[in-house]
């Protein structure tokens, strides 16, 4: 498709300069004048009721200029779903986690904020707390939330043709049970907020992975409407997953400006962050996996528990993401699934790309063990299962282009799979797993997105469009394929993003959907106003406007490159005809409207899903369980890539947050109160420069029908393919499963020891 | 609260301030001379994100007070390009796709240029070594050590 002039072009991005001038102005790098400095004050239990809250000491502090409370809020309660609706921003009645909002303070600099909080005295009646789904899904377990019968979130079913039938009638079946504590997602960026609230409404700057979606609940808490709330386009240090909800930080800077009467900045800490954000679920997984003689998955069944913290979240779609990514990247007939995201004392936790990874690194380990059993290679058995251009997925989701076929050829071949499978010595070992990420879902009357594009005088032209960039080069996407459309160079695009009283509205860059959704819709209002420039230089050049070509910022008539006009002729030639040339353009996910996580999860989810094939090579040293990275290799078919520079970049992230930190090394640790032991960067450990090897990324093209250009999402399947990966290595490496995550080195040795001890049993 | 003068040498410059003894080099830099380019990413030293050049030397701006640091040179990453020309480093972080979300970014460049400057040539394994104190979490690091060792090949080429 070497048509494009500048998308499919591995190029610098054009968003980075300020980030390397040190320009970028981050949340917590902002101020306004006559600013005020919050901090929080954070419940010291995991699970109390609260009986009052005294702030009048601390509202007499010199220097203090508005305290908040529970006191002061609407009974207005925060939840992704109408029917997950149990966040209150600041908790009037009682606080479920240790470290969760309780009150706070403004006040003319933090020393003084902090000095206050002291101040405030809060009376508590401890309650029993429920640290683990086990604990909380008990008969008679305290209530979390009174209206939550069981302490259960979100149950997700799922039950797809016969699969008891089918796993007995199976050649070989697979059952194990694998289990994982909490992730963080480690953005470098730690929360930050700065509000000013006036008679006009809400002005907001803080992270986000959608304004538009932090705009509506923000209006609902303060009961105005939503379009006096102005989230700021602001540089976002990450977003992984993490922030696509609204936080009650934004509340809280909010509702203390609006106290205060001036504007104010709450930047958190790495604790906080850590905290009181979003983390990612602990979870167990039992999977009962079969395969016929060819190698052939016949049917699983899944059952997946998992740790939701104290509040819903995105708990509908984060219990229901292991199912979807499973049956999009493997074909098969029967499908039984059931999730169960229980409410416990712990943080709140949100979306994460390869969460469960005990679901998808556990089945990944499986299809191995069964390759073996089978004496057939893992490789083989992938290819044998694989989905297709067509293939209709058990909960009935149409798969369009699909080049997944190549990208387990591609990554295995770059890694030299065929010389080291089964050929490497003992304490190394090299695995694969493949995954599908779907582009975008269904989210109602917020899931499309829409554009503008102006053509200014001086033949330039500027993209007016809702989609947010967290870091993933959004701006730079979008720049790119109106460029491409209008037939200018990217460098002559000016791209306005992510605000909401400017820009329209947007899905949010959380469903993988930006490329697709928001660049189509851009692609889409490029096209409006190249009609109407066109039309204007049909004119000029005395030519039918069907012949014209737009390129380099120039109109040239169709087989006769000596006859062009420029493109800032043309639009001053409209202009003096007294029409600027303003394009629209908006576009939708084609997923099927009534398909729902919980109440119907059937139907078209997305219209476009990528694929990916990730192969890891470790050395494990047999005495200490110490594993060496030795190789990551990654092949991601990202339909027609805009630009393969920015996907492999993508490719890249995914392999770190997925096998290195998702395998390996990453968990939070918890006292018996609830208590996070490890919410910072010593005590977490999450992987450094000299823990990974290079990361090879193999951009592998198909075209999508669907997606601008032929794009779809750009990287994401990596995030989940490197954790079976890097656990299929590591398995292969020392000859048993760590069914533990992370493969720390004393889960390996327990495996290796577990291995031992069966083998002298069998054996005596 | 009891308020100290100092003079700071911050991009060749000589600033002159008083401040609050217990003031880190970082919130002076980011609250006092809106020399916003240092991040504030753990407050504890672990994330690098903090990092300016002492000397040439990378150092966490957290974990150091502004009156200590009097009398040394001191390089944000605000002065590492004239605003006309970059930094190699810089130059080679945007051409080989270092930077996603740009939060580590300006300690990373920072950590980079010292250690361009301190060798001759460089491994990988070098680079490595090098940038393991500052944290990234959206590049895999795979293109931030191509950067570095390009610049460093380069230099040696024009040497």
């Amino acid at each position: 498709m070497s048509e494009f002039s500048v998308v499919g072009k591995r190029v610098p991005r054009l968003d980075v300069l300020p980030r390397v001038l040190g320009e970028a102005k981050f949340s917590a790098d902002l101020s306004l004048p006559g600013m005020l400095h919050a901090k929080v004050l954070r419940s010291p239990h995991a699970h109390a009721r609260i009986l009052n809250i005294d702030a009048s000491r601390a509202e007499r502090l010199p220097g203090v200029k508005a305290v908040v409370s529970g006191k002061d809020v609407l009974p207005y309660k925060w939840g992704v779903f109408a029917y997950t609706r149990d966040q209150q921003l600041i908790p009037k009645e009682k606080v479920r986690y240790f470290g969760e909002e309780v009150a706070a303070v403004a006040a003319v600099d933090e020393d003084t904020a902090f000095e206050a909080l002291e101040l405030i005295k809060v009376d508590y009646e401890p309650l029993p707390a429920l640290f683990s789904p086990e604990e909380s899904l008990r008969e008679g377990a305290i209530l979390i939330h009174d209206d939550k019968p069981g302490n259960v979130s979100v149950r997700i079913f799922v039950d797809e043709g016969d699969v008891d039938r089918a796993l007995a009638e199976s050649y070989l079946v697979q059952e194990d049970e694998f289990s994982s504590p909490e992730e963080n997602y480690c953005m470098l960026e730690p929360y930050a907020v700065l509000a000013n609230f006036d008679s006009t409404g809400l002005d907001i700057w803080c992270p986000n992975a959608g304004p538009h979606m932090k705009a509506r609940p923000l209006s609902n808490a303060f009961g105005i409407p939503t379009s006096n709330v102005r989230v700021r386009k602001v540089h976002i240090g990450g977003h992984h997953g993490g922030r696509s909800e609204v936080s009650p930080a934004d509340f809280i800077a909010a509702l203390l400006s609006k106290k205060a009467r001036r504007p104010v900045k709450l930047v958190y800490t790495r604790e906080e962050n850590m905290n009181c954000v979003r983390q990612v679920h602990a979870a167990k997984t039992w999977s009962r996996v079969g395969v016929d003689k060819e190698g052939k998955i016949t049917a699983l069944d899944m059952r997946v528990i998992m740790d939701g913290g104290a509040y819903a979240s995105t708990g509908p779609i984060a219990a229901s993401v292991a199912y979807l990514m499973i049956e999009e990247a493997y074909a098969m007939p029967n499908l039984r699934y059931e999730a169960i995201r229980a409410y416990t004392n712990k943080p709140p936790r949100g979306m994460y790309p390869h969460h469960p990874r005990t679901a998808y690194g556990g089945l990944e380990m499986q299809l191995d063990m069964l390759a073996e059993k089978l004496g057939m290679d893992p490789m083989e058995l992938r290819l044998r299962n694989t989905v297709y251009e067509g293939y209709v997925t058990p909960t009935k989701t149409v798969i369009t282009s699909c080049a997944e076929i190549e990208t387990i050829k591609k990554a295995a071949e770059k890694a030299g799979w065929k010389e080291k499978y089964g050929k490497l010595p003992r304490g190394r070992g090299i695995g694969m797993a493949c995954a599908s990420v779907l582009s975008g879902f269904p989210m109602g009357i917020r899931g499309g997105s829409g554009a503008f594009v102006r053509f200014n005088e001086d033949g330039d032209a500027t993209v007016i469009s809702g989609v947010v960039d967290n870091g993933q080069g959004n701006d730079s996407m979008i720049a790119t394929i109106a460029a491409e459309e209008l037939g200018l160079p990217r460098e002559a695009i000016k791209v306005v993003t992510a605000d909401t009283s400017m820009t329209p509205a947007d899905q949010g860059a959380y469903s993988q959907a930006s490329t697709v959704i928001s660049g189509g819709a851009v692609k889409a209002a490029a096209a409006d106003a190249k009609r109407q420039l066109l039309e204007v230089a049909a004119d000029l050049l005395e030519a039918n406007k069907e012949d014209l070509i737009p390129k380099d910022g120039k109109i040239f008539i169709k087989g006769s490159p000596e006859k062009w006009v420029s493109m800032a002729k043309v639009a001053r030639t409209a202009l003096a005809r007294d029409h600027q040339i303003l394009g629209r353009g908006d576009r939708w996910p084609k997923g099927d409207s009534k398909r729902e996580w919980v109440s119907n999860p059937r139907g078209q989810i997305a219209s476009a899903f990528s694929f990916g094939t990730a192969v890891a090579e470790v050395e494990v040293d047999m005495e200490t369980g110490r594993v060496k990275l030795l190789s990551m290799t990654a092949a991601h078919d990202c339909g027609y890539p805009i630009n393969p520079l920015a996907v492999e970049q993508q490719i890249q992230r995914s392999a770190l947050e997925a096998g290195p930190a998702g395998v390996m090394f990453e968990k939070h640790m918890w006292t018996d109160k609830g208590q996070n032991l490890n919410a910072n960067f010593t005590d977490y450990w999450m992987p450094l420069a000299t823990d990974v090897p290079n990361i090879d990324a193999i951009v592998v093209t198909s075209n999508d029908p669907y997606g601008p250009f032929g794009a779809k999402e750009g990287g994401l399947s990596i995030s989940v393919a490197m954790v079976g990966a890097v656990a299929n290595a590591i398995r292969n490496a020392i000859g048993v499963p760590v069914k533990e995550f992370p493969m720390t080195p004393d889960a390996i040795l327990r495996a290796i020891e577990g291995n031992r001890e069966s083998e002298s049993r069998r054996g005596g | 609260m009891e308020q100290v003068p100092v003079i700071l040498n911050i991009n060749g410059r000589e600033e002159c301030l008083t401040i609050p003894p217990h003031k880190t080099l970082l919130e002076v830099l980011r609250n006092d001379l809106n020399l916003t380019g240092a991040k504030n990413g753990c407050e504890d030293g672990s994330c690098g994100t903090c990092t300016v050049l002492l000397d040439g030397s990378p150092v966490r701006s957290c974990l150091l007070l502004a009156v200590e640091v009097q009398g040394r040179e001191i390089t944000t990453i605000e002065g590492l390009s004239d605003g006309e020309k970059m930094h190699p480093v810089q130059q080679a972080f945007i051409d080989y796709g270092a930077v996603q979300c740009g939060y580590c970014s300006p300690g990373m460049i920072l950590t980079a240029k010292a250690i361009v400057e301190s060798a001759p040539s460089l491994t990988e394994a070098e680079v490595r070594k090098a940038i393991a104190g500052n944290l990234c979490r959206c590049t895999g690091y795979t293109k931030i050590v191509e950067a570095v060792l390009a610049v460093s090949s380069q230099k040696q080429a024009t040497s």
